[in-house]
C-alpha cells in the first residue's frame, strides 16, 4: 500500500541537502508519532551511505510497479493522486521532507498569526471601549416590543388562560428588572425632562435614572397580574433599543402612538398609556454603554388596548414620533415605525 | 521540354530528372531505376505488401453498364444497391479497428481497370462519346444519382451536442447539482412554511445562470474560431472545361459526373479523377497523392497495371503542370481515390490534447477539494445539530465558493487569444486546444521540400577559374559577393543567359525579381532569375544576342545548345552555347577558360573533378557551360543552322564553369532549428529526395548539426567499413525508406531514441506515419508537418497535425490540428515558443484563481463552526469569480516569457499544469494571507461597528434570529435584525473588496514564477493594469454604484475599510519576492523543489 502510494517523482535531493536533513529528524520525531514510520526512519539512518544505490534500486522499483499498475485514469490512481496532495508519502527521504516542511509552514504560520496579532491589537487600540466607532448602522434607533412572542401576532382567548399564560409570564419576567425595591436600591431618581448627562472621565462608572415599574399602572402587572389579558385588554409593552449616546431633541421626548394601520378606525376605540405622556422622558439619556452604564434601564412604555374589537384581526402601527427620529424606514418593521400590527387581537374569541 | 509529345508517342522521361542524372550520386544511384517509379516504397510497393487486403469498394463489373440505355432504372437500383453495400461494409468494420488497419486500406490497392480498357470500351462503360460527351440530360440524370463532385467534409459533431458539451462540462456538473440542491432545500422548506424566504430560489437561479452564460460564452468562443477556419477553407470555386452536348462548356467542377469529357491544361487542377483520352506534353504533379514531387509525364498509354502508376490516370487534386489533355471522368468526389483516402482518415478519433488533459486534472482537484470539503462539512455541520436543510445550503456554499466558475470560459479565451496571434504569426490553429500542444511538442517530423527549403532551385556554387565560388541563396539573393571581374565570369554569364529557354511572365514589372512567374522548369527558372539578379535585363541581352538556332534539351543528348549573333556589332562570328551534364560538356571540350583565356584542358581535368565531386556531395544538381565561338569564315552571317543535321561543330569546344544548384533551406530555418535544439525539441527531417541531397540540405538548416557525424561519416573518416562502425557512435543518421520499410518497430526505436539528428530521405508519405507513431511510443509529443493527402493519417495520427497553407491539399488541412499560413518551418517555432508561453500563463491563472479559495472557505467554516455572523454570501463569491477576476485572469495571457522558455526542455507529460507546489502555495500561503487580511477587515467593521471579535463567537444562532430585534453588541446598544442584516452585508462587502484589494497583489505577483516583477517590468504588461483597473471599477460600482440594490447584498463602504486589507496586499507581493529570490538564489535546492510551481 505504501508502496503504492508512493509519489511518482523520484526523490532527488542534492547531497548537500542529506546532512541537513538528518539534523531535522529530531525536530520530525516531535511531528511524527507513526511508530511504523520511526522504525522506517532508523532503517534509512542505517543505510545512508548507499543511498546513491538506493536511489537507482528505488528508480527500479518504480519502474516495476509503473508497469504493474493499470495504465487507465482509474478512480484508484485518482484517489491515489489526490492522497499525494493531500499528504506526502514518499519513504524515508519524505520523513525529514515532512518535517522541513513542518517545521517552515509552522514558523510561516506562527509570523502570520504574529502579524495577525499585530494587526488586532493596532485595531484595538483604535477602538473605544465605551464608545463604539460608528452608530450609523444601529441608527434610527428600533423599538421592541414586550411580551416576548415569536411572532408579532397576539392571538388569545380570554377564556383559555392556556393561550395567553405566556405573555404574562413573559412580561412578568421582563419587568423583574423593573421592581421598584430593586430600581430605588441601584439607581438614582433624577428630574425628569432634561438629560442626565454625567461629565467626567469615560472608564468613570455612570449613574443610572429609575424607571419604576410602577410607572407603569395598569400595565405594571401589580395590580392585574395578567396584565389585562384576562378581560380582553391586554397591555403591551414598547421598548426603545438603546443606542450610546443617543439624545432624543431636547424639550422633545420622543412619544408613542398608535393606531389601526388598515381597516376601521373605530378597531380600537381606545389606548391608554402609561406613563401617560406616553413618552420616553429624556433623563434616560444619553446612554453611555453597558460597561460604565451598568444598570442602565431602558425606559418603556406600556399600551393599553382598552377596548379592541373581537374576533377580527385588528393590525396596529405604533410610531415613535420626535425630532431627529426617522419612522419610514421602509425595510425595518422595527425601526421608529415602530411595532406593526402587534397587537392583532385577532379572535380574542369569547364564543 | 517535351513539345508535341502527342499520343501516341513514346513516352519520354521526365527531363528535369534527367537534368539530375548530371550529379555523381544520383547517375549511380539512379541508374537501376526506370524512370517514374521513383522510391522502392512507393504506392505501388505498399499496394504489393497488402495485397492480400485488397477491398473492393470500387469495382463496378462492366455487366452492368452494358445493358441499353433505357435501362438506367436498372442500373441505378444496382447501383444503389452496390452503394448501400459499399457503406454497409466499411460501416461494419469492427469498432475497434485500429488506426493501421485503416492505414493499410489507404495503402492498399484499389482495383481499378479503367485504364486497362480501350476508349471504345469506355465509351460503352459510362455511355458516353468521345467527341460529343454527355448529354445535358443524362449529365444531369447522373448528378442526381452520384451526387455533387466534391469532397464531403468530415463529419462534424453536431452543434447542440457541442452546446451541450459545454454546458455539462467542467465544473458545470457541481453548479448543477448545487442548483437542485437549492431548489430541493427551498422544496422542503415551502413545505414547512410556506412564506419562507425565496434566497434559495435565487441562489438556484443564479447558478444556472452563471453555468448557462459561461457555458454560452465559451461555446461562442469556439464556435467562433471554428468559423475563421471555415471562412480559411473555404476555396473559389473551381471551373471545369467539359465537352457536353458535342459542345465545349465551362462549369463548376462540382457538377461533373462519371462519363464526362474534360478538357485540363497547364495549371489546372483535375477534378476528377480521369482517364486520359488523349494529351499534348501534359505533366502532372502527383504530389499530393504520391508524395512524389517531380513533375510526371500523362500520355493516353496504358503502362503498367496500377492505377497510381499508369500514365494514362490523373486523379483528382493533383495538378496539371503543363500541356493539354483531354480525358473521361470515371469517379467523382468521395469516390475518387483522394475522396476514399480522406475519408477514411477522418474517420480516425481525436485524441485528447495535453492541456485538455491539464484542464480535466485541474477541475478534478477543485472538484475533489471542493466536494470532499463540503461532504466534510456537511458531517460536521450535521453533528453539530444543524438542521440537515442548513447543512445542505453550507454543502452548496462551500462548493460555489470553491469552485471557480469563470475560470474554464476564460481559459477558452485565453486560448483563442493566443490562437489570433500565433495567426498573425502565421500559425493557423483549428484546435483551440492546440495552442498548447504545440508547446509541450517534444519531436517536430518536418517535410523539406517547402517548409525547410524554398522550394525552388536556386544556385548555390559556381565554379570556374579552379575555384569554387559560392552564390547567395538567400530568399532575395542581394547580396552576390563572388568575383565577377574575371573573363571567364563574363563567358559564364553569357552562357547562363543565352542558353536558357525560361522567360519572366510578361506583365510583372514591379514584382520584385525573385518572385516573378517564370515560365520553364525549375532549373531554368534558377539560372534566369540568377543571371536576372546580377546582370540585369535578361530579355534584352538575348535581344541583342539573337537566337538563330537552338537544340533544346532531351535525354539521349543530356546537353542543350544554342547558337546567337554576338552583340558586338564588330564581331560577326556565332556564339555557340551549351549547358548540360557535366560529364557530357566536358567530353565536347578540348579547352578550358581561366581567367578568360582559353587553355588546354588537360592539367585542369583534374580539379574539374574535384569540384564536380564535391558539388555532387553537396546535394546539388550541378550543370556544365561551354561555349565555342564559331569562326566567321566557316560559319558566316548568312550561314543556316539545321539543329537536325548538326552542320556545326560539337566539339573541341571551350569549358567555361560549372554551376549547381538547390532548393536551398530558408534563411530563417537554421536559426529556427537551433532554437528548436536548444528547446530540447528533436527536429526529424523527412523527404522523398534522395539521401545526399537530404543530408546536404539538413546539415545547411542545421538538422545534422555540423559537428556530428552519421554512420557513413565515421566510416569515411576511420577508411572502414559501414558495418564496422559502432551504430550509436554517430550521433546522425540519414536512414532512407528501403531500410526503414526492413526496420522492425523495436529497431525503429531504438533508431529513434539513440540519435539525436535524424533524418529520413527517399520515404513515401505512408512511412511518415512510421515514424509518427515511433516517435510516439518513445513518449514524445509528435508535431508533423505534410501536405500530400497521403499525409493525412499522419497529420491525424500526430499529436499536432501541421498542414500547409500554400502547398497543402485539403484533406491534409482537415486532417491537420493547425495550418502554416507561410509553410515555414520557422513560424511552427514562433508557435511553440507561443504554445510554452500559454502554458506558463495558464499556470499563473490557475494560481491566481486558487489562491482566493481559501478566502471563500474559511468564511463558511468560521460560520459554521465558530458561529460568526456569515463573513461573505455565496453570491458575493460569485462577484469575484465571474466579476473582478474575469479580466485579470485574461489579461495573465498577455505577460511575457519569462526569459528563459526557449531554453527548457518540453514539458514532460507529468509536469502537470497544477501540479503540487502550485496548490500548496496558493492555498497555504498566498491564500492564508488572503484570508487573514480580509478576516482582518471584517473584524474591523464589525468592532468598529459594536461587536467586538470576542462578541462575535457563537452569536450566529441569535443573530439570525428574525424575531430578536433587540440584540445586545459589546456596548450594549440593540440592534434590529434589520439592522444587523445590513451590517452584515456591510461585512460582505468589506470581505469582498479585502479580497479584492489582496488579489491586486496576488495579480502583480502572478507575472512572474522565478524572476522578480522589477526583472520582469512592473508596467511590461499593460493588460494586467487593464485588469486591475477593472477590479477596482467592478468594485466600486457594486459598492458604491449598486449598493442600494439589497439583491446584490452589498452597501456602501466607509472609504477606510478599502485600505485595511492593503498591508496583507504588501506582505503577499514581499513575500512572493522573497519566495522568488530563494528560489533564483539555489536553483535546483529544497526551496526550489518545494516553492517553484
Amino acid at each position: 500500500m505504501r508502496q503504492q502510494l508512493r509519489s511518482r517523482r523520484a526523490p532527488t535531493f542534492p547531497h548537500g541537502y542529506r546532512y541537513r536533513l538528518d539534523d531535522q529528524d529530531e525536530v520530525n520525531q516531535n511531528y511524527l508519532a507513526d511508530e511504523e514510520e520511526e522504525a522506517e526512519e532508523e532503517a534509512r539512518v542505517m543505510r545512508v551511505p548507499n543511498l546513491e544505490e538506493e536511489e537507482k534500486e528505488e528508480e527500479q522499483k518504480e519502474e516495476e510497479e509503473g508497469q504493474g499498475q493499470p495504465t487507465g485514469n482509474t478512480w484508484w490512481q485518482k484517489l491515489q493522486l489526490m492522497n499525494e496532495y493531500l499528504w506526502d508519502p514518499e519513504q524515508r527521504m519524505s520523513l525529514a521532507r515532512t518535517g522541513l516542511i513542518l517545521v517552515i509552514y509552522f514558523f510561516f504560520y506562527a509570523s502570520l498569526a504574529a502579524v495577525i496579532t499585530v494587526c488586532m491589537y493596532t485595531l484595538f487600540l483604535t477602538i473605544s471601549a465605551y464608545m463604539p466607532t460608528f452608530t450609523e448602522r444601529v441608527k434610527p434607533a428600533g423599538v421592541m416590543i414586550r411580551p416576548f412572542a415569536h411572532s408579532l401576532n397576539f392571538n388569545f382567548n380570554v377564556s383559555e388562560p392556556d393561550t395567553w399564560q405566556h405573555y404574562v409570564i413573559s412580561l412578568n419576567g421582563f419587568l423583574q428588572g423593573y421592581n421598584d425595591s430593586l430600581q430605588e436600591e441601584m439607581n438614582v431618581d433624577c428630574p425628569p425632562g432634561q438629560y442626565f448627562i454625567q461629565d467626567g472621565n469615560e472608564d468613570e462608572d455612570k449613574k443610572a435614572c429609575q424607571f419604576k415599574r410602577s410607572f407603569l399602572k395598569n400595565c405594571s402587572g401589580l395590580e392585574d397580574p395578567t396584565f389585562g389579558y384576562s378581560t380582553g385588554q391586554p397591555c403591551i409593552l414598547l421598548k426603545m433599543n438603546r443606542i450610546v449616546g443617543f439624545r432624543p431633541e431636547l424639550g422633545d421626548p420622543v412619544k408613542v402612538s398608535c393606531k389601526v394601520q388598515r381597516g376601521d378606525e373605530n378597531d380600537i376605540r381606545s389606548i391608554h398609556y402609561y406613563p401617560e405622556s406616553a413618552s420616553f422622558d429624556l433623563r434616560y439619556y444619553p446612554y453611555y454603554g453597558k460597561l460604565t452604564h451598568v444598570n442602565y434601564t431602558s425606559p418603556l412604555v406600556a399600551m393599553h388596548f382598552t377596548d379592541v374589537v373581537k374576533n377580527q384581526a385588528v393590525p396596529v402601527q405604533c410610531q415613535l414620533k420626535g425630532k431627529g427620529i426617522i419612522n419610514d424606514v421602509i425595510n425595518d418593521h422595527f425601526v421608529a415605525a415602530g411595532t406593526l400590527h402587534d397587537a392583532e387581537e385577532a379572535r380574542a374569541s369569547r364564543m | 521540354m517535351a513539345p508535341g509529345s502527342a499520343c501516341p508517342l513514346p513516352p519520354t522521361p521526365p527531363p528535369s530528372r534527367v537534368l539530375c542524372c548530371c550529379t555523381r550520386w544520383s547517375s549511380g544511384h539512379q541508374e537501376g531505376e526506370p524512370s517514374g517509379q521513383r522510391g522502392p516504397a512507393g504506392p505501388h510497393t505498399s499496394a504489393q505488401r497488402c495485397q492480400y487486403c485488397t477491398l473492393v469498394l470500387f469495382q463496378k463489373t462492366p455487366e452492368i453498364y452494358s445493358v441499353e440505355l433505357n435501362g438506367t432504372k436498372d442500373i441505378d437500383k444496382t447501383d444503389k444497391g452496390d452503394g448501400k453495400e459499399k457503406y454497409r461494409g466499411l460501416k461494419n468494420k469492427p469498432s475497434n479497428c485500429k488506426k493501421n488497419h485503416q492505414i493499410q486500406e489507404i495503402k492498399e490497392e484499389l482495383d481499378l481497370n479503367d485504364h486497362k480498357l480501350s476508349n471504345e470500351d469506355l465509351e460503352k462503360k459510362y455511355g458516353t462519346n468521345i467527341i460529343t460527351g454527355l448529354s445535358s440530360a443524362r449529365a444531369a440524370e447522373l448528378l442526381a444519382r452520384d451526387g455533387p463532385n466534391a469532397l464531403s467534409p468530415p463529419k462534424e459533431t453536431p452543434e447542440t451536442v457541442k452546446f451541450l458539451k459545454q454546458m455539462v462540462g467542467g465544473f458545470s456538473i457541481l453548479l448543477w447539482i448545487g442548483a437542485i440542491l437549492c431548489w430541493v432545500a427551498y422544496g422542503i422548506q415551502y413545505s414547512n412554511d410556506p412564506s419562507s424566504s425565496l434566497d434559495n430560489v435565487y441562489l438556484g437561479a443564479v447558478l444556472v445562470l452563471v453555468v448557462i452564460l459561461t457555458g454560452t460564452f465559451a461555446y461562442y468562443q469556439e464556435a467562433k474560431s471554428t468559423n475563421i477556419i471555415a471562412s480559411f477553407s473555404k476555396m473559389i470555386p473551381q471551373q471545369a472545361l467539359v465537352i457536353r452536348d458535342a459542345e465545349k462548356k465551362t462549369i463548376p467542377s462540382e457538377q461533373l459526373v462519371v462519363g464526362d469529357i474534360v478538357e485540363i491544361k497547364g495549371g489546372d487542377q483535375i477534378p476528377a479523377d480521369i482517364r486520359l483520352l488523349s494529351s499534348q506534353g501534359c505533366k502532372v504533379d502527383n504530389s499530393s497523392l504520391t508524395g512524389e514531387s517531380e513533375p510526371q509525364v500523362r500520355s493516353c498509354d496504358f503502362t503498367h497495371d496500377n492505377p497510381l502508376e499508369t500514365k494514362n490516370m490523373c486523379f483528382y487534386s493533383t495538378t496539371c503542370l503543363e500541356g493539354v489533355a483531354t480525358g473521361m471522368v470515371i469517379n467523382t468526389g468521395d469516390s475518387t481515390i483522394i475522396g476514399q483516402i480522406a475519408s477514411l482518415a477522418s474517420g480516425v478519433g481525436d485524441e485528447k490534447t495535453p492541456i485538455a488533459i491539464e484542464i480535466e486534472h485541474f477541475v478534478h482537484i477543485v472538484a475533489g477539494v471542493s466536494v470532499s470539503i463540503g461532504i466534510i462539512f456537511f458531517i460536521i455541520t450535521v453533528s453539530m445539530k444543524y438542521p440537515v436543510l442548513d447543512s445542505i445550503i453550507f454543502l452548496i456554499g462551500v462548493i460555489v465558493a470553491n469552485v471557480p466558475e469563470g475560470l474554464l470560459a476564460t481559459v477558452t479565451v485565453t486560448l483563442s487569444l493566443t490562437a489570433k496571434r500565433m495567426a498573425k504569426k502565421n500559425c493557423l490553429v483549428k484546435n483551440l486546444e492546440a495552442v498548447e500542444t504545440l508547446g509541450s511538442t517534444s519531436i517536430i517530423c518536418s517535410d523539406k521540400t517547402g517548409t525547410l527549403t524554398q522550394n525552388r532551385m536556386t544556385v548555390a556554387h559556381l565554379w570556374f577559374d579552379n575555384q569554387i565560388f559560392m552564390a547567395d541563396t538567400s530568399e532575395d539573393h542581394s547580396n552576390q559577393i563572388f568575383d565577377q571581374s574575371s573573363g571567364t565570369w563574363t563567358s559564364l554569364s553569357k552562357i547562363i543567359t543565352l542558353c536558357n529557354r525560361a522567360e519572366f511572365k510578361p506583365g510583372q514589372e514591379n514584382v520584385p525579381i525573385m518572385k516573378k512567374t517564370v515560365i520553364g522548369d525549375a532549373s531554368e527558372t534558377a539560372l534566369l532569375k540568377f543571371s536576372e539578379v546580377i546582370l540585369g535585363d535578361v530579355m534584352e541581352i538575348r535581344k541583342r544576342n539573337r537566337k538563330v538556332a537552338e537544340i533544346p534539351f532531351n535525354s539521349t543528348n543530356k546537353f542543350q545548345l544554342s547558337i546567337h549573333e554576338t552583340d558586338d556589332p564588330n564581331d560577326k562570328r556565332f556564339l555557340m552555347v551549351m549547358k548540360g551534364a557535366p560529364e557530357r560538356i566536358l567530353e565536347k571540350c578540348s579547352t578550358i577558360m581561366i581567367n578568360g583565356q582559353e587553355q588546354p584542358l588537360d592539367e585542369s581535368r583534374a580539379t574539374f573533378h574535384t569540384a564536380y565531386m564535391e558539388l555532387g556531395g553537396l546535394g546539388e544538381r550541378v550543370l556544365g557551360f561551354c561555349h565555342l565561338y564559331l569562326p566567321a569564315d566557316e560559319f558566316p552571317e548568312t550561314y543556316s543552322f539545321d539543329v537536325d543535321t548538326m552542320n556545326f561543330p560539337t566539339s573541341n569546344l571551350c569549358f567555361v564553369g560549372l554551376l549547381s544548384m538547390i532548393d536551398p533551406p530558408r534563411s530563417t530555418v537554421p536559426n529556427a532549428v537551433t532554437r528548436c535544439r536548444s528547446a530540447g525539441i528533436k527536429v526529424i527531417m523527412v523527404t522523398g529526395d534522395h539521401p545526399i541531397t537530404a543530408k546536404a540540405i539538413a546539415r545547411n538548416a542545421g538538422i545534422i548539426s555540423a559537428n556530428s557525424e552519421t554512420v557513413e561519416d565515421i566510416a569515411k573518416c576511420l577508411n572502414i567499413a559501414v558495418e564496422q562502425v559502432n551504430k550509436w557512435d554517430a550521433k546522425a543518421a540519414v536512414v532512407t525508406g528501403m531500410e526503414l520499410k526492413d526496420m522492425s518497430p523495436e529497431q525503429l526505436d531504438e533508431l529513434l531514441a539513440n540519435h539525436s539528428e535524424i533524418v529520413f530521405a527517399r520515404t513515401s508519405p505512408q512511412q511518415k506515419l512510421i515514424i509518427v507513431e515511433g516517435c510516439q511510443r518513445l513518449g514524445a509529443v509528435v508535431a508533423v508537418t505534410g501536405d500530400g493527402v497521403n499525409d493525412s493519417p499522419a497529420l491525424k495520427k500526430a499529436d499536432i497535425g501541421i498542414a500547409m497553407g500554400i502547398a497543402g491539399s485539403d484533406a491534409a488541412k482537415n486532417a491537420a490540428d493547425m495550418v502554416l499560413l507561410d509553410d515555414n518551418f520557422a513560424s511552427i517555432v514562433t508557435g511553440v515558443e507561443e504554445g510554452r508561453l500559454i502554458f506558463d500563463n495558464l499556470k499563473k491563472t490557475m494560481a491566481y484563481t486558487l489562491t482566493k479559495n481559501m478566502a471563500m472557505v474559511f468564511p463558511f467554516m468560521l460560520y459554521t463552526i465558530v458561529g460568526f455572523p456569515l463573513p461573505i454570501a455565496t453570491v458575493t463569491t460569485l462577484f469575484i469569480d465571474l466579476g473582478t477576476d474575469i479580466i485579470p485572469f485574461i489579461a495573465l495571457a498577455y505577460e511575457k516569457a519569462e526569459r528563459d522558455i526557449m531554453n527548457r526542455k518540453p514539458r514532460h507529460k507529468k509536469d502537470r499544469l497544477v501540479n503540487k507546489p502550485l496548490v500548496l502555495y496558493s492555498l497555504l500561503h498566498v491564500g492564508v494571507i488572503v484570508t487573514l487580511g480580509a478576516f482582518v477587515v471584517y473584524f474591523t467593521v464589525y468592532a468598529q461597528a459594536g461587536f467586538r471579535p470576542s462578541t462575535l463567537i457563537g452569536l450566529r444562532v441569535k443573530w439570525e434570529k428574525d424575531d430578536v430585534n433587540d440584540l445586545e453588541d459589546s456596548y450594549g446598544q440593540e440592534w434590529t435584525r434589520y439592522q444587523r442584516q445590513y451590517l452584515e452585508w456591510t461585512g460582505y462587502t468589506a470581505f469582498f473588496i479585502a479580497i479584492m484589494v489582496q488579489q491586486i497583489a496576488n495579480l502583480i505577483i502572478r507575472k512572474t514564477r522565478r524572476n522578480s516583477i522589477f526583472q520582469q517590468g512592473l508596467f511590461s504588461n499593460k493588460v494586467i493594469w487593464v485588469g486591475i483597473a477593472s477590479q477596482i471599477i467592478i468594485a466600486l460600482i457594486l459598492s458604491y454604484g449598486l449598493g442600494s440594490v439589497t439583491a446584490l447584498n452589498c452597501t456602501m463602504l466607509r472609504v477606510q475599510y478599502w485600505f485595511v486589507a492593503l498591508p496583507y496586499a504588501i506582505l503577499i507581493w514581499v513575500y512572493d519576492e522573497v519566495r522568488k529570490l530563494f528560489i533564483r538564489l539555489y536553483p535546483g535546492g529544497w526551496w526550489d523543489k518545494n516553492m517553484y510551481y
